[in-house]
């Protein structure tokens, strides 16, 4: 694999050019909270993260977005549908959200469904990662074969090491974006940071501190949809907000309403929806499949650690910990995994 | 190649409003577009998304067999926000179709079969598109005898009237079996529930798919009794219905375990549902 | 602390084992040192899950209405500004009082978990806490740490004005001192200072950032409607759609709803994903409704009438 050297001082350099020749998407502080926003240029990013608040996934599967626009004129209909994405970069990603990306593909890039919104923001776009620095208390990639210096899923991948950026290039869209920024992109010395980061690599996945073994978590789930411990705790303290499936970077639900922006014209928009929401699942008539917090909750962990793996061969969790920092109660899924784990064994 | 933009609906023009009983109508619409017809494709028990602009989708199943002609036929109950609005629309006016979704009953497998539907209330709607198709010219030869079982609470509430007293009866080798849940002055035929009407028809199992449909309670008390008379869960059949937004697998919420209900359904056999987790 | 959660474990126990009541909910250590998580005891032996300390911040008279209509009685571990909660769920009528044993805790402040998570090794187990009076002394298997209570406490407990509960059962632990915070409302007071366009400026980019979770919504303890308004599909008043449009529409609807009622737990505020200071947006009514109305805060009486809710024939307004 090809490797480049960037060095610190020419980052902002680099984000200038990429925020001129492209839609330039990377972490922001607002306030106390870190997300992704488009930038004008360096000076907005901010890449002394952990992790963000919010994941990028937004950039591909955006939380408000409009699919369709109508208009009735007299005897018409008329259908317009909204331009293709633009070039766009997203820079600085964690490891883990690249990797979630990439469950939100199959979802989205299905065999008899694709989805031409998703899919033109995901082939205009250049991901690059940024390796992490640090590991947090809540973190365990890990868990699901990433690290905080797995390159799978990005174009290019930076790793800090020194006053140095070690770029990992891992597609053919990558090179040519390096190629094509070749005085900021250096291919001398790299082979003497690859070690480095190894070593970086090797440092970082000893310091997590959170223990989770999904071993016979699927078998048991697989077998057995009743069991006493959805009546638990969990359900019985979740409040039914919708904050881990918003904080989550591999939930995708969402919901297609219509705005009215005049007497007959409007816009349809998709948004994102939670599984956590009672009306989420209300059909019309007032018959409710999952009418309680016990189904939803059930459901929602279900999807991450069996339906999704069920479908696409993935599991639906990628060990970022956002769900676990964020959630009003500390409903975590590493317990409830290691919890599951224990039925298993004792059943 | 998978469709790329299945989000996308198109016009269509409604040309026949039946009003079936006070708040459900059935609709006949035309594509503004008569290529995307030609290329529509529908099976019998597959469903369309329905966009009226300004209020939303709603999934409804294709009351129409692709053997009655150009058309697609919706029978629609008013319920909600979507339902209220097109049960306002007249003919000429257009709204918008995409599909089709979901799987279709396995008439292959039926083939040679005799076919006894069970329908209740507004929920003969989903299965009228199979009925249609035994007992379309092309078809009819594939299957034995097509039989209907259906059931209202009242006179008032029979949809598909036509259907049932004339053009049914009619076909050949057909048995069409009416009942309302309370005696009335006018009725003349039988009275009592679907459950214990099956009971008193008594299909025989033998080379025999029941095909049934109708709200989650005569479902309940209807499969007991198609146990009884030997039927296996192998020879029901029957569709399920969600709350879906996108129709595509992708929204999230239809699903019943890992399958969702439209991609995967919404016909199930009984023998499949029960492999699934009772969470419909 | 540990005499304080020893006792909490004996009288949990005792309620259990007498049958008072059929369930205990409480405090029990999460999966983070700094974090509790809400612990639902339905038998004796369940209570050494049972804890206490300065990281106890929710308020879990929230869940009452939740069991609104089981049969049997409720224990509720609560602090003083969550036992506001409680007198408002009562003149509310959304529980009966004969149906729920308030243990009460007196609590000298809570920490901001995260903040404190920041400073303490990864992975350390908790030993014990203890309350230095200006600061928390907080043992660990990994080593001693000291948290300074101006530093770390939460916003809302550094103008504390119930630190003991207002209505109990039984209380565990010793009366802590009242203090008479003068800038209870400096935050608000310092909003106030600013120019319209500066205020509007200020919220817009607040709510702007709103991902309409609904945490706020959900953690709120007299948020008590069957169906909220925000959840409604026909009419469907807002969308899911997040703008600042409806964001706004969303937040200035929530607080007015709740005018008059907000006890000033500050949970909505603990809770946000996002940071909104929602909390200075009901302390702006709380300090509005103390200058025009000089009620107290909600909840801190029993049967204190909503200065909102209720009219005399004497009320100084022009248009009666």
């Amino acid at each position: 694999m090809e490797a480049r050297i960037v060095n610190k001082g020419q980052l902002s350099e680099l984000l200038d050019k990429l925020a001129k020749d492209y839609d330039l998407i990377a972490p922001i502080q607002e306030e106390t909270v870190t997300l992704f926003r488009k930038i004008s240029g360096a000076k907005d990013a901010f890449l002394e993260y952990t992790n963000s608040d919010i994941s990028p996934k937004g950039c591909f599967l955006p939380q408000n977005e409009k699919t369709l626009s109508y208009m009735y004129t007299g005897d018409t209909l008329e259908i317009d549908k909204p331009e293709g994405a633009k070039k766009t970069v997203l820079f600085g990603a964690r490891p883990c959200d690249i990797k979630a990306i990439l469950t939100l593909d199959p979802v989205f890039e299905g065999e008899k469904f694709g989805d031409e919104y998703y899919s033109s923001k995901r082939e205009s776009t250049v991901i690059i990662g940024l390796s992490c620095s640090k590991v947090l208390s809540t973190c365990f990639c890990y868990a699901f074969e990433g690290g905080p210096c797995d390159g799978t899923g990005s174009d290019l991948l930076f790793t800090e090491i020194g006053d140095k950026y070690y770029v990992e290039v891992n597609t053919e869209k990558g090179k040519a974006l390096a190629d094509a920024y070749s005085q900021i992109f250096s291919s001398q010395g790299a082979d003497q940071l690859a070690k480095d980061k190894e070593e970086l690599a090797k440092k970082l996945a000893g310091e997590f501190v959170r223990k989770v073994d999904l071993t016979g978590v699927k078998e048991l789930l697989d077998k057995n949809f009743e069991l006493a411990y959805w009546s638990g705790d969990d359900q019985k303290k979740c409040i039914g907000c919708g904050t881990c499936t918003y904080v989550c970077p591999t939930c995708h639900c969402f919901d297609i309403f219509d705005y009215t922006t005049g007497d007959f014209n409007g816009d349809r928009l998709r948004c994102w929806d939670s599984c956590m929401y009672p009306e989420y699942t209300l059909c019309a008539g007032g018959h409710n499949p999952r009418p309680t917090r016990k189904e939803r909750v059930r459901n929602r962990f279900m999807h991450k650690l069996k339906y999704h793996l069920d479908r696409y061969n993935m599991v639906g969790c990628v060990g970022c910990g956002r769900c676990v920092k964020k959630c009003p109660v500390n409903i975590d899924i590493t317990k409830i995994i290691n919890d599951l784990k224990e039925v298993a064994q004792n059943a | 190649m998978p469709n790329t933009s299945p989000l996308t609906p198109y016009p269509v023009t409604i040309t026949k409003i039946v009003d079936e009983t006070s708040d459900v109508k059935t609709f006949t619409v035309v594509f503004d577009d008569p290529d995307i017809m030609e290329n529509f494709g529908n099976l019998p028990g597959q469903v369309c998304m329905l966009s009226v602009f300004g209020e939303g989708e709603s999934t409804i199943s294709i009351t129409s067999a692709p053997t009655r002609g150009k058309f697609l036929e919706f029978t629609v109950k008013r319920v909600g926000r979507l339902t209220n609005v097109l049960h306002q629309m007249e003919v000429g006016q257009k709204f918008g179709v995409r599909g089709p979704y979901g799987n279709w009953f396995p008439y292959d497998m039926m083939k040679g079969k005799d076919l006894f539907f069970v329908g209740g209330g507004f929920a003969l709607a989903p299965i009228r598109s199979l009925i249609d198709f035994a007992l379309s010219d092309q078809y009819r030869s594939d299957y034995g005898k097509v039989e209907v079982l259906y059931g209202a609470r009242s006179m008032d509430d029979l949809c598909f009237k036509s259907d049932l007293a004339e053009r049914w009866p009619k076909l050949h080798n057909t048995g069409i079996y009416t009942t309302i849940d309370r005696a009335e002055e006018a009725w003349k035929g039988h009275v009592g529930f679907v459950p214990s009407y099956v009971e008193e028809v008594a299909p025989s199992p033998e080379n025999k798919i029941a095909i049934i449909a109708g709200p989650p309670i005569m479902i309940k008390f209807t499969l007991p009794v198609f146990a009884k008379l030997g039927f296996k869960d192998e020879q029901i059949i029957t569709t399920l219905e969600m709350r879906m937004k996108c129709c595509l697998g992708k929204c999230g919420r239809c699903n019943i375990g890992s399958k969702f209900v439209c991609v995967d359904g919404p016909v199930f056999s009984l023998a499949q549902l029960n492999g699934m987790p009772k969470e419909y | 602390m540990m005499d304080v959660i020893q006792q909490l474990r004996e009288q949990a126990k005792k309620l259990l084992e007498e049958k008072k009541v059929d369930l205990v909910i409480g405090f029990g250590q999460g999966t983070e040192l700094a974090r509790t998580t809400p612990v639902f005891i339905d038998s004796p032996e369940g209570v050494s899950k049972l804890t206490w300390g300065p990281f106890c911040a929710n308020n879990l008279a929230k869940y009452l209405t939740d069991y609104k209509n089981a049969p049997g009685n409720i224990a509720v571990v609560v602090k003083g500004c969550d036992s506001r909660s409680i007198n408002r769920l009562l003149d509310d009528n959304q529980i009966s009082r004969d149906k729920v044993v308030i243990i009460g805790v007196p609590c000298s402040g809570q920490l901001e978990w995260q903040k404190v998570a920041a400073e303490i090794k990864p992975g350390a187990s908790l030993k014990e806490t203890a309350d230095n009076g200006d600061s928390f002394s907080v043992k660990t298997d990994a080593g001693d740490y000291k948290f300074d209570k101006k530093d770390y406490l939460l916003h809302r407990c550094l103008v504390c004005e119930n630190p003991n509960p207002v209505v109990s059962d039984l209380t565990i632990g010793k009366e802590q001192p009242v203090k008479n915070y003068e800038d209870r409302f400096a935050e608000v007071q310092a909003l106030e200072q600013m120019s319209t366009e500066e205020k509007n400026a200020y919220w817009d980019k607040q709510f702007s950032r709103c991902l309409r979770c609904y945490a706020c919504r959900n953690v709120c303890s007299v948020c008590t409607c069957q169906i909220c308004v925000f959840d409604q599909m026909l009419p469907m008043w807002v969308s899911k759609r997040t703008n600042l449009s409806e964001n706004t529409a969303f937040h200035l609807t929530r607080a007015f709803h709740v005018a008059g009622r907000c006890v000033d737990c500050g949970e909505c505020d603990r809770v946000c994903p996002m940071d909104i200071p929602l909390r200075k947006l009901n302390q702006k009514i709380h300090k509005d409704l103390g200058d025009l109305f000089e009620s107290p805060t909600p909840g801190t009486k029993p049967g204190l009438a909503s200065p909102l809710g209720e009219f005399s024939p004497g009320d100084p307004e022009e248009f009666m």
